[in-house]
């Protein structure tokens, strides 16, 4: 009798799982057609990494302070600091970013204090070359163009505790030495996302 | 409406009509009608196949929500001519250390045994390219010559996997093979023929008169034998990708690959035709009321109904082991079958 | 490497077979050189390293806080359990204390990514074991969850989300609602996996009495985790010695009884739905603040000494060594992760068996090469 009813409780089994299979054969499928349908990506999506620069003046915001490309842990940046004799202005003479090596980890965006660097919601990258990979200045601030941010003076403002708190800070950051801001890891991180 | 019964009838006599006059013996008309034949059921297995492995990609699809091929044609539909183009052009490698001959004989083998079986099913009324008086009998000797080429395969790669692939089939093949013909054999006592012409008008218009419901035992038990003959999964040992890579078939490459792909897909048609011939009443109509549509409409219908049956369990079941497989074929389908046999016997002399 | 399998004559019948590093069910590069006698393994020797990393060496030359993003790459399946090990053996280190919301947060996380790892595995074990379907629910199923980290954290797969002192960031406003419908349908889901495969009878055919792992030698090979709670032992580090704010929540571990393919399954079947458990209770008691992060000096130093923290990772326990010179990097980190551990339990379990029950107990063990290798 054990068999009998072993056959039979094993082929009610079967048929339970044609029916679970059957049951998804109407419904409608998940698939996205790619290159036709796109899904929309997370404002937080960690992507391809871009320089922004201001919308007004049209200027890179980076100031070359060398964080990013201190606190990179695979060492995909290279920043050149230039000086200019006239105005005291810093400005990256050279930035590039190795995107055969870069994790997207986001430690740059983390430690940039001026709103300089993003990791964007942009994934398709692929090239044929292995070199055009490496994104220069021009690459990095045209990819950037178009990348809304909020940037954190006007986070400020409407902030009030935090106003006050950050105005002792940004001269302090201003006047610091590239040297020390390269240790400036992970300064305020709550501040920055909430 | 589009019976070919009676035009191909037809057209046989006035074309025999035609070379009397002419003077032509009537051996070259036969032989004209069966290269015409050949050439037929070559194209109907191609388009089968066709279809067959672009509805096989749909169903898995859709059964995993998925969208499965798209992009060639409306829905996909010329994704397999593409696929096939591809493999055409693929580069035919050559293991160095395999058997030569063997090894280039084995998917023609292959693809061959699995074109023979098509001669004798009838796929509609009077479309049939050999009503043998033995067809089911030529079926069952036809359909067992698949192991010697998948053996074949297997042993020329010179590759274990192959080979463990090549004699996990031939172990398979052989022992299903026994508790098939016993199936087959219910449904030929209660027809009292071996003809599939003559199977399918013994079961007549009426769907409950069809041997699906007096053979039910022999139909589960062929239907199971079935699947493991055609090498579908949860019996598709042979070429059991996550244990033997691609079992028999792993050294093969382009269109000799192309020739196995293809004879497994026209075997399941096979089976699957069979099983409609002997069990479900063929071409005919379930109702007598419902034949203004075309009997190989019929046909088709049934067969591919079969078809995505299997195509299911494939899409649902895990695979068996080596051992369960053969203690399954021994130990539960051939009792039943002998079982069933014996009913069949006491039904056909108590009630025949 | 030396090896048993090599330099001995083999007998008439017998053969070697190499599996892998490139075959369908090693998942990744695992190379198994088997001595078969026709189906039967007679011998097996696994050979491990072909994805190895150095990350150990690695995390010498990097700061605390640059050497998160390789604990992503070190189980890429789970990672967040990878992040919160590391983390919470350097809080120890550091004595540092987490706002309690962040912890909260850092329990979701792992738990959903205990879900999703053990997705992976049931997708890969039944399609080891030829049923290709289950692989393509769970991943359904698992992109929920990924849609759920990138929406926090931005990435799909290395979160680098876990950091030490807290978490990066807070969640978005929708992730409660989109996280709470998740778990309900997930539930009706995991019926849907057992409607397929629990009770099938080729399934339990393929799974029952195959690969029995008894307690002692798992207990000897140092096995952790569903590998060693399928054995009949209740060992879970969240209940053992509970780290982060597990002591705050009610769940069952379960455990197998025989040590078999089967049990195994059934106990990752049980964490889908202990984890949806632990993932609701942390949402309800998610405490509101505005502190994700421990406060922390510019540059990390913590002290000099040295540390050994354990968490339970969805595949056993992973654990870090850490030994500090008070610099900004350590001056050593060993890891120990479950996996290595846990394909030690291959070998000795299934000498005898046919090729079919090595593909099936090695899913069912849940082996991930990259963390075997490191």
């Amino acid at each position: 009798m054990g068999i009998a009813t072993a056959t039979i409780k094993g082929f009610w089994n079967l048929i339970l799982g044609l029916f679970t299979t059957g049951k998804y054969l109407p419904r409608k499928s998940v698939t996205l057609q790619y290159p036709d349908e796109r899904w929309n990506m997370p404002e937080r999506s960690r992507g391809v990494v871009v320089l922004l620069s201001d919308p007004q003046t049209g200027e890179l915001n980076c100031n070359a302070c060398q964080v990013c490309m201190k606190q990179c842990p695979v060492h995909a940046i290279n920043v050149d600091q230039i000086k200019d004799p006239e105005t005291k202005k810093r400005y990256p003479g050279n930035f590039t970013i190795d995107n055969t090596i870069c994790c997207f980890c986001g430690i740059c965006e983390e430690v940039c204090n001026f709103d300089a660097i993003k990791l964007t919601g942009k994934y398709e990258f692929s090239v044929f070359n292995k070199e055009e990979l490496i994104y220069n200045k021009e690459k990095l601030q045209e990819l950037g163009r178009d990348v809304k941010y909020t940037p954190r003076k006007k986070k400020k403002a409407s902030d009030e505790d935090e106003k006050t708190e950050k105005k002792e800070a940004k001269p302090a950051e201003e006047k610091s030495e590239t040297k020390t801001a390269g240790e400036k890891t992970e300064s305020n991180p709550e501040e920055k996302d909430s | 409406m589009l019976e070919f019964d009676g035009l191909l009838l037809n057209i046989y006599n006035s074309l025999s009509l035609w070379f009397e006059s002419l003077g032509v013996p009537l051996i070259w008309l036969d032989l004209l009608v069966m290269v015409f034949a050949g050439a037929v059921i070559l194209g109907v297995i191609a388009v089968s196949v066709l279809f067959l492995v672009w509805w096989e990609r749909k169903v898995s699809a859709h059964i995993q929500d998925r969208l499965g091929p798209m992009r060639t044609g409306k829905h996909g539909v010329l994704q397999t001519l593409a696929d096939g183009i591809k493999l055409l052009q693929k580069e035919d490698i050559v293991p160095r250390v395999a058997d030569k001959k063997v090894y280039f004989w084995a998917p023609v083998v292959c693809f061959v045994t699995a074109y023979m079986a098509y001669i004798v099913i009838p796929f509609g009324k009077g479309l049939i390219a050999r009503d043998l008086n033995i067809g089911i009998f030529y079926i069952v000797a036809i359909t067992s010559f698949t192991i010697i080429s998948l053996l074949m395969a297997g042993w020329a790669s010179n590759n274990k996997y192959a080979l463990l692939g090549g004699m996990r089939s031939a172990a398979q093949i052989v022992s299903y093979e026994v508790p098939l013909t016993l199936a087959v054999i219910g449904a030929v006592m209660l027809a009292g023929s071996l003809s599939m012409v003559d199977i399918v008008k013994a079961q007549g218009p009426y769907f409950w008169r069809w041997y699906w419901l007096p053979q039910i035992l022999g139909f589960g038990i062929y239907f199971v034998a079935a699947t493991a003959e055609a090498n579908r999964t949860p019996f598709d040992l042979p070429e059991a990708e996550q244990e033997l890579v691609a079992g028999f078939n792993v050294e093969y490459s382009g269109m000799k690959f192309a020739m196995f792909f293809l004879a497994e897909f026209a075997n399941m048609f096979t089976v699957s035709a069979i099983a409609t011939t002997l069990f479900l009443g063929g071409w005919q109509p379930p109702l007598p009321g419902l034949s203004f549509i075309p009997s190989w409409i019929w046909f088709f219908g049934k067969t591919l109904f079969l078809v995505f049956v299997i195509m299911w369990f494939r899409w649902t079941y895990p695979r068996l082991r080596v051992d369960q497989l053969m203690g399954f074929a021994w130990k539960f389908l051939l009792p039943l079958a002998f079982a069933n046999l014996f009913l069949t016997g006491l039904g056909v002399y108590f009630f025949g | 490497m030396e090896s048993a399998t090599y330099g001995k004559k083999l007998r008439e019948e017998e053969f070697l077979i190499n599996m892998g590093p490139q075959h369908p069910s090693t998942h990744g590069v695992l190379r198994l050189v088997l001595k078969m006698e026709g189906e039967f393994i007679r011998e097996l020797t696994p050979h491990v390293g072909y994805l190895h990393r150095s990350i150990e060496k690695i995390a010498e030359n990097r700061t605390y806080n640059q050497f998160m993003p390789f604990t992503d790459r070190i189980d890429y399946c789970a990672s967040m359990p990878s992040n919160l090990a590391f983390a919470v053996a350097v809080e120890k280190l550091a004595e540092m204390e987490v706002p309690e919301r962040a912890e909260y947060l850092r329990v979701i996380m792992v738990e959903l990514n205990r879900i999703a790892s053990h997705l992976i595995w049931l997708g890969t074990m039944s399609l080891d074991l030829g049923a290709v379907t289950p692989f393509l629910y769970a991943f359904r199923e698992r992109e929920w969850i990924l849609d759920l980290f990138e929406m926090t954290c931005g990435q799909r797969l290395t979160y680098h989300y876990i950091r030490v002192g807290g978490v990066s960031r807070d969640i978005p406003p929708e992730f409660e609602k989109s996280c709470r419908a998740f778990i309900k349908s997930f539930r009706k889901k995991v019926d849907d996996y057992e409607a397929i495969l629990t009770e099938n009878p080729i399934f339990l055919s393929r799974t029952k009495g195959i690969g029995i792992l008894p307690l002692d030698l798992a207990k000897d090979l140092g096995a952790s985790g569903p590998t060693i709670r399928g054995s009949n032992y209740e060992w879970d580090i969240r209940k053992v010695e509970p780290y982060s704010v597990y002591n705050k929540f009610d769940f069952k571990i379960p455990t197998g009884k025989n040590g078999d393919v089967w049990d195994r399954y059934m106990v990752r079947i049980e964490e889908f739905r202990q984890s949806c458990n632990i993932v609701e209770q942390a949402l309800d008691g998610l405490p509101e603040s505005d502190t994700i992060r421990a406060k922390m000096k510019a540059v990390f130093r913590p002290p000099a000494g040295e540390v050994f923290s354990r968490i339970e990772a969805p595949r056993g326990e992973m654990g870090y060594y850490i030994v500090s010179a008070g610099d900004k990097k350590p001056y050593r980190v060993k890891i120990r992760t479950a996996s290595y551990n846990n394909l030690q339990c291959l070998g000795p379990i299934s000498i005898g068996l046919k090729i079919a029950d090595l593909v099936a107990i090695f899913g069912s063990l849940d082996v991930i090469l990259p963390e075997v290798d490191r």
